[in-house]
């Protein structure tokens, strides 16, 4: 009964680094609706193997649906088995899209872990050639999950890494990347997404020079339309979903917990 | 082709519903249109007080079902009014509201402020939750079951339905007592208490600890109660348990369900509830049986 929920066809399942695949589909409709930051909910296949869908943000959103994801169990792994010309069940757009920033801001800063850069690329589309200085901070495990920044690059995008082992960019954590902001209240902006204890680091950051922000967050997902509130998080007004209140919220809102 | 069912009274067009706690938001995501032509709506249950829910995590996948403990998160009685009730009724479906009270005085006073308002087709008594912390759930207790029935029933006209658990020695005992405190029908299953260790933690995956267990997982234990259920009970039942598709409501109604809803499912395939519908008329086509009511508990 969903409007929302289609089958497609696969455009294509690009490997683009060990871990990573680019999946392409043949959804112009979704793609027109989409604003960074939604995501849609995939059937990976017919069987009860996985039963959920899964949820994967929209990384770009052009004449094709484009999905960036990274293989981490049964459900990714059956995405990546995915051919051209294969039916994809795909239910979206759905979720709470990325506030863009006001005429104001100068500095716009996305700092992204791992696969959590996904959400950014859509972001930057639609931020660049607008005067915006806009800067990617990325956080990485080691050179197999850095994707190249290419996309990125062309967009305009400052790009900076950070490798657990320094295989690419500067050795160490993502915040090791935090002296490239510049940290003015009424100009920066910033835009996260990844791990808890990033985005946890990422807020406590933002508190200290009182800079406005937004999150994208990720919680395990059974509707993804907000009907089941199986996907709360804890906010400092109390419960709300990711997939409905969220995924985007105010990063200063986000109450992050165990990860310490 | 006739597709109606009564529950006490009231007539439904067809037996086709959505289990409580799996349907929300239609309004925004749903097509209204397609909506308009299932049986019911079931929202999910209300309580007297606003809840805040369980803290997360609030779901794990299993196979071929999930395990939930949201714990009944809800803007309690009079917000529902409010703010939910309206785009419920707008879809212009048959409503079965939802309600559970913590104790005596918490249904009655519930009872009363749905008396109060109009548009409403029936009550289902959420006797069975199992993320409560309650030490034993009201439909683990004939005496309890029976009391709470009857106290609802003074309070309200419209047919009040006992929803029942399966974590339970015998349901058809629990039904049994339902029904001779007046209830106009059972609605079973609800789900299995269960668990699920992340072996690494060695902890819960839940933040509650347990969950209720639902989907295809449980189906053939759901049809089994239904059986028994409708062995003992001459009210009808609405029945739920990982139903997917026509054939799986079937089962139910071969059992003895007058009405079936689609929960779980409803997460994986949001239209499943529509093919359910879709798909019983079809079986009814192609075996020539032109009312519903030859179907149920035909099982021969
Ligand atoms: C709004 C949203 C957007 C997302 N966008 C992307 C994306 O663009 N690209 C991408 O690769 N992944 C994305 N994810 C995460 C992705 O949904 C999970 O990696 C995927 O569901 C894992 O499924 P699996 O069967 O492969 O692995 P599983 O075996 O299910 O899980 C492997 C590990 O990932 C964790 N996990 C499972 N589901 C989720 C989830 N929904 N969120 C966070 N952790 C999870 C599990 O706890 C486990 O530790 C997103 C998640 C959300 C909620
Ligand atoms: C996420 C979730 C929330 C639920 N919330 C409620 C609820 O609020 N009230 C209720 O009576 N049952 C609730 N249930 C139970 C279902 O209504 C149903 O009885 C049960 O899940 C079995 O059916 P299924 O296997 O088709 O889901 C919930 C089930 C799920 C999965
Ligand atoms: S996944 Fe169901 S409410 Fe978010």
């Amino acid at each position: 009964m969903s409007a929302l929920q289609n089958i497609f066809k696969v455009v294509s399942n690009e490997r683009l680094c060990p871990r990573f695949y680019k999946l392409s589909i043949d959804a112009g409709a979704v793609a027109k609706k989409v604003q960074p930051g939604q995501f849609v909910h995939i059937r990976v296949n017919d069987s009860f193997q996985p039963f959920f869908r899964r949820p994967f943000s929209v990384y770009r959103a052009k004449k094709y649906l484009d999905v960036f994801y990274e293989v981490v169990g049964p459900g990714t792994k059956a995405l990546s088995n995915k051919k051209k010309g294969d039916d994809v069940d795909v239910l979206g757009p759905v979720g709470t899209p990325f506030t863009l920033p006001s005429k104001k801001a100068k500095q716009i800063v996305m700092i992204a872990g791992g696969i959590g850069v996904a959400p950014f690329l859509i972001l930057s589309d639609r931020l660049k050639q607008q005067g915006f200085e806009l800067v990617l901070l990325y956080g990485g495990r080691t050179k197999g999950h850095v994707y190249p920044m290419k996309e990125f690059k062309q967009n305009g995008c400052k790009v900076f890494v950070a490798t657990d082992d320094g295989s690419v960019g500067v050795k160490g954590r993502v915040s090791n990347l935090f002296s490239k902001i510049v940290p003015d209240p009424s100009t920066t902006v910033i835009y996260t997404c990844g791990p808890s204890p990033m985005m946890a680091a990422v807020q406590a950051f933002a508190k200290r020079y009182h800079l406005s922000g937004q999150a994208a967050c990720e919680e395990v997902m059974a509707c993804a339309l907000g009907a089941c509130l199986g996907c709360s998080i804890k906010t400092t007004s109390g419960y709300k979903t990711v997939c409905y209140d969220g995924p985007v919220f105010n990063l200063h809102e986000i109450i992050f917990e165990n990860t310490h | 082709m006739n597709l109606s069912v009564k529950i006490g009274n009231v007539k439904f067009l067809n037996p086709v519903t959505v289990a409580s706690g799996t349907f929300g938001h239609a309004e925004k995501y749903y097509n209204l249109e397609e909506v308009k032509k299932i049986g019911a709506i079931v929202p999910k249950t209300v309580t007297l007080n606003a809840q805040a829910g369980n803290p997360p995590v609030r779901i794990a996948e299993t196979p071929a079902g999930m395990l939930n403990a949201i714990g009944i998160e809800n803007p309690g009685i009079d917000k529902f009014i409010e703010t939910k009730l309206p785009a419920f009724k707008k879809i212009g479906v048959p409503l079965i509201i939802s309600i559970l009270g913590h104790n005596d005085k918490e249904f009655k006073e519930i009872a009363r402020r749905i008396n109060k308002i109009k548009g409403i087709s029936a009550v289902e008594l959420n006797l069975s939750c199992p993320n409560l912390k309650h030490k034993t759930l009201v439909a683990q207790d004939p005496k309890a079951t029976s009391r709470i029935v009857k106290l609802v029933k003074k309070e309200l006209k419209i047919p009040v339905l006992a929803k029942l658990s399966p974590n339970v020695t015998d349901i058809s005992l629990i039904a049994k007592a339902a029904e001779d405190a007046g209830a106009d029908g059972v609605s079973l299953v609800n789900t299995f208490t269960a668990m699920v260790i992340d072996i690494e933690k060695r902890k819960s995956v839940l933040g509650n600890f347990t969950g209720g267990l639902s989907g295809p997982a449980i189906r053939p234990i759901a049809v089994y109660m239904v059986h028994k259920v409708y062995q003992t009970v001459k009210i009808p039942i609405v029945a739920m348990g990982g139903i997917t598709c026509a054939q799986d409501a079937l089962q139910f109604m071969i059992a003895g369900a007058s009405m079936v809803a689609v929960g779980t499912y409803n997460f994986v395939n949001p239209r499943a509830t529509l093919e359910v519908l879709t798909g019983i008329k079809d079986y009814m086509k192609v075996n020539k049986i032109k009312d519903i009511k030859k179907i149920i508990g035909s099982l021969k």
